[in-house]
């Protein structure tokens, strides 16, 4: 019975995710995209494809696809920060658990490396940037570097 | 290990400080400044000139544990009357729009603002770093040095009886909340940044994914939209004068770090004879506030100077060749000094940006009660952020958004 509910709640929450999450099966765009009213752009390459869906308020969001359609990346930018909790999913938590609490904090943008796991957060108000990505699903052949 | 005495007085030592008091004071200041004239170029300070040099200081701050952050003293008063509050311990922000003060640090009673309907305003704001402040939207006159700002929107940050994060959908997302003078490092964030409010359309059109305003009915909040002169306001820009932007001017620093500094957060650009360009290069920023700074022929669009960060910030370990510190990732600790020169462009200027990032576990280390180094860094992939050591030595004017500085139209920097 708890696993059962506990099933019902991920779909729940990934239901109500703007976008696919990191390390999740993509498979959501449309739907998606229809929610945010924004615009969807797709690009297949050899090895990826990148689903862009761009917001008239300026909002960007990029995800990245290995061909096993798993999202490895994804990039954001916009007027304000996304929804971080949503776009990194359970991986939200990890990097919440990897901010170092010893020593005199930092002040500015964040960059976490925690396992598989690299986050980059960046930017002041008016002018927010990201990404973040698992080292371990990247495809073969591909570095870190596609994702722009 | 006396090697990492200056790393443990990172966040234990709360407990043991004293808090600043913050006195209420009254100042006939409040109410208006005798004799605040037009702008008057090369008059001096004098001369009828409002007084623009508001004193800021780097030190430990108020949790003393912090490193490059730069604080001023904030007189808010009630609108219109001469009952004012100084708070101290405020972080200068270039990064950021408008005023945001810890609620428990003010007692003076502001008015809170509404929609239409009468229902009070609220605004949640996340940072880059996944934090995040909650609180209510509130009106106050705000005075810095001899400039007033009337009849301000700002934001309390948790104030007391108001509905917590958790009533606003889509705020707490999980990130830290920065609700107390412990968390958040100051008593609040002066943010005198290059736009003039702190959302701007993102919030005056459709409420933005995660953050912005709210209305709160009955202790449950809703994203709302608000319009630009009703956001929280970046408090120059309503100076009767001076009111183009800002100068900082701080001192350099040794490389081996300064106990504290005493500098200057000058009002206005090219508006007295204290804030002109003269020699200093004028960089047009993109809207949202970003220039492009290159680092080995890679060009990164999306950079900026910030004085709310507290290092430069820039590439990661494979990018920098700087290995993170063992104990603390969130700063470079490589094994000697390194040498960085960059190219700082925008419009039609350009010019060599030269740094220099040291083992900050070292540096502070040697120097526990230390609070300014101009040569601490840390990785961030994507863009320079050039934070407060870039001010070290070097003015730094602040150009806002749709207003003219010297000949030339905001939001730019030059230096």
């Amino acid at each position: 019975m708890r696993r059962v509910l506990e099933v019902a709640l991920g779909v729940a929450l990934f239901a109500t995710s703007a976008w696919a999450t990191l390390g999740q099966k993509y498979d959501s765009v449309k739907a998606d995209q229809q929610r945010m009213a924004g615009e969807l752009r797709s690009q297949q390459f050899s090895n990826y494809t990148v689903h862009e869906i761009s917001q008239p308020d300026g909002h960007l969001v990029r995800e990245y696809v290995s061909p096993a359609g798993v999202v490895f990346g994804v990039v954001w930018d916009g007027p304000t920060m996304p929804n971080l909790s949503q776009l990194l999913g359970p991986y939200f938590d990890q990097l919440q658990k990897a901010i170092p609490t010893s020593g005199p904090r930092r002040r500015g943008p964040l960059y976490v490396q925690t396992g598989a796991l690299v986050v980059s957060s960046g930017g002041h108000l008016g002018s927010f940037h990201g990404r973040a990505y698992l080292i371990n699903l990247i495809p073969t052949g591909l570095t870190e570097a596609v994702l722009r | 290990m006396n090697l990492r005495k200056g790393w443990t007085r990172g966040y234990g030592v709360f407990a043991l400080l004293t808090l600043s008091v913050a006195g209420l004071v009254t100042l006939a200041a409040c109410s208006g400044i005798p004799g605040g004239g037009s702008p008057i170029s090369g008059s001096g300070g004098g001369g009828g000139s409002v007084n623009n040099t508001l004193a800021v200081a780097v030190n430990l701050g108020p949790n003393g544990n912090d490193i490059n952050i730069l604080f001023a003293s904030v007189v808010v008063c009630v609108p219109g009357t001469s009952s004012c509050q100084t708070i101290p311990n405020v972080l200068v922000d270039t990064g950021s729009n408008g005023l945001r003060l810890i609620g428990s640090q003010v007692t003076l009673s502001l008015p809170v603002s509404t929609d239409d309907s009468g229902n009070p305003l609220g605004e949640c704001q996340q940072f880059a770093d996944t934090s995040f402040v909650w609180g209510s939207v509130n009106t106050a006159d705000i005075t810095l040095a001899g400039e007033v700002a009337s009849s301000v929107p700002i934001q309390i940050i948790s104030p007391s009886g108001f509905p917590l994060s958790s009533s606003a959908s889509g705020c707490n997302t999980g990130g830290t909340e920065r609700n107390t003078q412990a968390l958040l490092g100051a008593n609040g964030i002066l943010g005198v940044g290059l736009l003039v409010q702190d959302c701007g359309n993102a919030c005056a059109t459709a409420p933005p994914p995660t953050n912005g305003y709210f209305t709160c009915i009955a202790q449950i909040c809703n994203p709302a939209t608000v319009a630009l002169t009703s956001q929280v306001q970046n408090p120059v820009a309503l100076f009767p004068q001076d009111n183009n932007g800002v100068l900082i001017k701080l001192p350099t620093v040794p490389s081996s770090g300064a106990a504290t500094l005493s500098g200057s957060l000058i009002f206005g650009i090219g508006t007295q004879s204290n804030n002109a360009l003269g020699t200093a290069k004028v960089y047009p920023t993109t809207p949202g506030g970003d220039f492009t700074v290159t680092y080995q022929s890679t060009a990164y669009t999306q950079s900026f100077i910030d004085s709310g960060s507290n290092a430069f910030f820039f590439l990661d370990t494979p990018g920098s060749g700087l290995p993170t510190c063992a104990i603390n990732a969130a700063f470079y600790c490589p094994a000697a000094a390194s040498m960085f020169t960059v190219t700082a462009s925008a419009g039609t200027s350009s010019s060599m940006v030269t740094f220099s990032i040291d083992n900050a576990q070292t540096l502070l280390n040697a120097n526990p009660t230390f609070s300014a180094f101009i040569n601490i860094g840390g990785p961030f992939a994507g863009a320079f952020d050039l934070g407060l050591p870039f001010f070290y030595g070097r003015p730094v004017f602040t150009a806002i958004n749709g207003k003219t500085a010297s000949g030339t139209m905001g939001p730019y920097w030059a230096f």
